[in-house]
């Protein structure tokens, strides 16, 4: 039965071992890969800060208020690894471009009001459409107010209106590099957690192994040996803790 | 924001807090407090980990990205940190490229083939 159960902990080490090592071999890539992300965008923020000036691509230039775009959600699993998901609110940037629309919008609708109010020649409707236009020409107004204090617009625009190419290609790198963070995170707990398991079960077999070290004395001396050297290791580490 | 999602927070220089910035996780909440730090040349030690340490305590925040060289700094800090969440996660910095050798993770990792390990 102990003879049963040790080659079961030692297939489940193995299989743990080998996960860990396709996990680490993993980890490695992505590192590689959002290494290399990282350097293509601070190289784009470069040439951007040669085109714009060293002053304009810098942390003074952050707005005073800003609202996160991007965020990531966890999920403990069963096995005790957490996985890591990013989520980019493209609400917000569609938000603010359906904001950025909005005047253009209400031009629209004003015009057609006042085609109406030359076709219909009623007295009424002319005053309620005004009214409407005038109602609608008050929102016009507040969206663009609104516009500038957003938190939630896109940071490229904390360093202008029309920014040059390379801050955007900085932006589109960071952003995958954003998302290869998550991923990363999820791989290193991963590790960790598999490490843990490794562990357990290496404690695991020791101490079947000593269980078994009585029973094998006469039958395999080698292994006799090791187990009395484990034991002499153990009772060490006792001392010195 | 508890059921928009955790934050990623940053720990770095100019150029990578502007980056990350640009990708849209910055936030200043409520209380103005930012989820980043620009490390700049007086910056003290201390203040880096007074701010690591109050992202770790913040449960808004997800994942901490640090510079490596700045990691190495408070690496204490960081070896103390062995919850999934927050992740920490070393970043190389533009002087400073990435060292596997350092990361506290890959330590961790590289330490299940020690000795210590197999006694």
């Amino acid at each position: 039965m102990g003879g049963s159960e040790l080659q079961d902990t030692r297939a489940n080490m193995d299989e743990e071992l080998l996960r860990f090592m396709d996990l680490l071999e993993l980890l490695e890539k992505k590192r590689a890969t959002l290494n290399s992300l990282i350097e293509q965008g601070w190289f784009s923020i470069t040439k951007a800060r040669y085109s714009m000036g060293n002053k304009h691509v810098s942390a003074l230039q952050y707005a005073s208020e800003m609202m996160p775009l991007v965020c990531v959600h966890t999920k403990a699993l069963e096995n005790g690894e957490v996985q890591f998901f990013t989520e980019r609110h493209i609400q917000k940037s569609s938000a603010e471009s359906s904001d950025d629309l909005l005047p253009v919008e209400d031009i629209g609708p004003q015009e057609e009001g006042l085609r109406r109010r030359n076709k219909t020649k009623k007295d009424t409707p002319e005053k309620k459409d005004t009214v409407v236009a005038k109602t609608a020409k008050g929102p016009e107004v507040n969206p663009v107010g609104k516009i500038d204090q957003n938190p939630q617009q896109d940071p490229l625009k904390w360093f202008g209106i029309l920014v040059p190419q390379p801050l955007k290609q900085a932006q589109s790198s960071f952003k995958q590099v954003i998302e290869l963070s998550a991923e990363i995170a999820a791989l290193q707990s991963a590790v960790l957690r598999t490490r843990q398991k490794l562990r357990l079960s290496l404690a695991k077999e020791l101490n079947s192994e000593e269980s078994l070290g009585k029973s094998a004395k006469e039958k395999c001396p080698i292994s006799d040996v090791t187990v009395s050297e484990q034991k002499e290791c153990i009772q060490q580490n006792k001392i010195v803790v | 924001m508890a059921g928009r999602g955790k934050l990623i927070a940053v720990i770095g220089d100019e150029d990578t807090c502007t980056g990350f910035l640009l990708g849209g996780i910055g936030e200043l909440n409520k209380n103005r407090k930012p989820n980043f730090l620009v490390v700049e040349k007086d910056t003290s030690v201390t203040e880096i980990e007074e701010t690591f340490r109050s992202f770790l305590a913040r449960n808004d925040i997800g994942i901490i990205l640090i510079n490596q060289f700045i990691a190495e700094m408070i690496r204490h800090a960081i070896d103390a940190h062995v919850q999934s969440i927050p992740a920490v996660l070393e970043i190389p910095s533009k002087e400073h490229p990435y060292d596997a050798s350092k990361d506290s993770i890959l330590r961790r990792a590289k330490g299940m083939f020690s000795a210590e390990d197999f006694r």
